[in-house]
C-alpha cells in the first residue's frame, strides 16, 4: 500500500489509521500493530514538524510492505538530510527530556531494525518488524 | 481517531471536589494540542493533584506524553502529583518504556487512588 500525504498532523494520523486497517487485514497481532502505528506516528510527525515545517503544500510518502516474515514501513520526504537512526536518547524520564528523544526511543523499542538512506534529494527511512513464523 | 476530553468533579469519594480528566480516543500529534489547550484552565483550578482516567485512551505518542510531562512538572512544583488510573495495557507499556512511572502515580482504579489519598492524609495528620 502506498500513500502520498500532506505535511500536516492530520495527515500523519491518516497514515496511522491506514496502517491499522492494513495490519488488521493482514492479521498482524494487535500488540505488534500498536507498536508499529506508534513508530509510524513518531517518524511521520518528525518529518511533518521538522522537514516539512507543517506546510500542507509539501508532501511525503508512506509505503507498507508485508510478507510472512516481516512488515516494512517506508517513509520518504524531500526535507533536509536527516538520519534519525543516529539520534540518541537514553529514554530516562526527566522533566527536561525533549519529546523528540522519547519519540526515537519508542521507535527503537517497537521495531527490530531502522534503515536510513539518502537517495538523491530524498530521505528514505525503513522501519522493519519481523514476524514470528 | 479524535480525542474526547471530559473534566469531572469528584463528589462521592475520599477525594471529594478534586478534578478528574477523562481522555477517550487517541492522544497523538494531531490531538495533543487540544489537550494542552483544554488542560490550562483545569490546571488553574485543580489545586495540587490531578487525576487522569485513561480507561478510554487507546493510543498515545510522545506528543501526548509531552503534555503529561508539563502537567506533572507544574503539579510537582505545587507539592502534588499527576495520577493515572484505568490504563489499558498498551498505554501502560508505553509509560514503562519511557520510565515515566517513578514521577507519577499510577493506580488500577479510582478506589485504589482513594486508598492512597486516605493514607497520605493520615500521614499528614500524624505529622502535625
Amino acid at each position: 500500500m502506498k500513500l502520498e500525504l500532506q505535511g500536516t498532523p492530520e495527515e500523519v494520523m491518516r497514515a496511522v489509521e491506514a496502517l491499522e486497517a492494513y495490519g488488521e487485514d493482514k492479521q498482524i497481532p494487535a500488540k505488534i500493530l500498536f507498536g508499529l502505528t506508534l513508530a509510524l506516528e513518531e517518524c511521520a510527525s518528525n518529518i511533518v514538524n521538522h522537514a516539512l515545517k507543517r506546510d500542507p503544500n509539501q508532501t511525503f510518502g508512506v509505503t507498507f510492505v508485508h510478507n510472512s516474515s516481516q512488515i516494512v514501513i517506508e517513509l520518504r520526504d524531500h526535507g533536509v538530510e536527516f538520519d534519525p537512526t543516529t539520534a540518541t536518547s537514553d529514554g530516562v524520564a526527566d522533566d527536561d527530556e525533549p519529546p523528540g528523544g522519547w519519540g526515537i526511543f519508542l521507535v527503537r523499542k517497537y521495531t527490530d531494525e531502522l534503515i536510513y538512506t539518502r537517495e538523491n534529494t530524498e530521505n528514505v527511512l525503513q522501519l522493519i518488524k519481523r514476524l514470528a513464523q | 481517531m479524535p480525542l474526547e476530553i471530559q473534566v469531572l468533579q469528584n463528589m462521592s469519594s475520599q477525594n471529594t471536589g478534586a478534578l478528574t480528566v477523562k481522555l477517550i480516543g487517541s492522544l497523538d500529534t494531531a490531538t495533543a494540542p487540544d489537550l494542552e489547550r483544554e488542560i490550562a484552565p483545569v490546571m488553574a483550578r485543580c489545586g495540587k493533584d490531578l487525576m487522569f482516567d485513561l480507561a478510554g485512551l487507546k493510543f498515545i505518542s510522545s506528543a501526548g506524553l509531552r503534555v503529561f510531562s508539563i502537567v506533572r512538572k507544574q503539579l510537582k512544583e505545587r507539592g502534588g502529583q499527576a495520577s493515572f488510573i484505568n490504563m489499558q495495557p498498551q498505554i501502560t507499556e508505553v509509560f514503562e518504556i519511557i520510565k515515566a512511572l517513578p514521577g507519577v502515580g499510577v493506580f488500577a482504579s479510582e478506589a485504589e487512588f482513594d486508598s492512597y489519598l486516605a493514607a497520605r492524609q493520615k500521614m499528614v495528620e500524624e505529622n502535625h
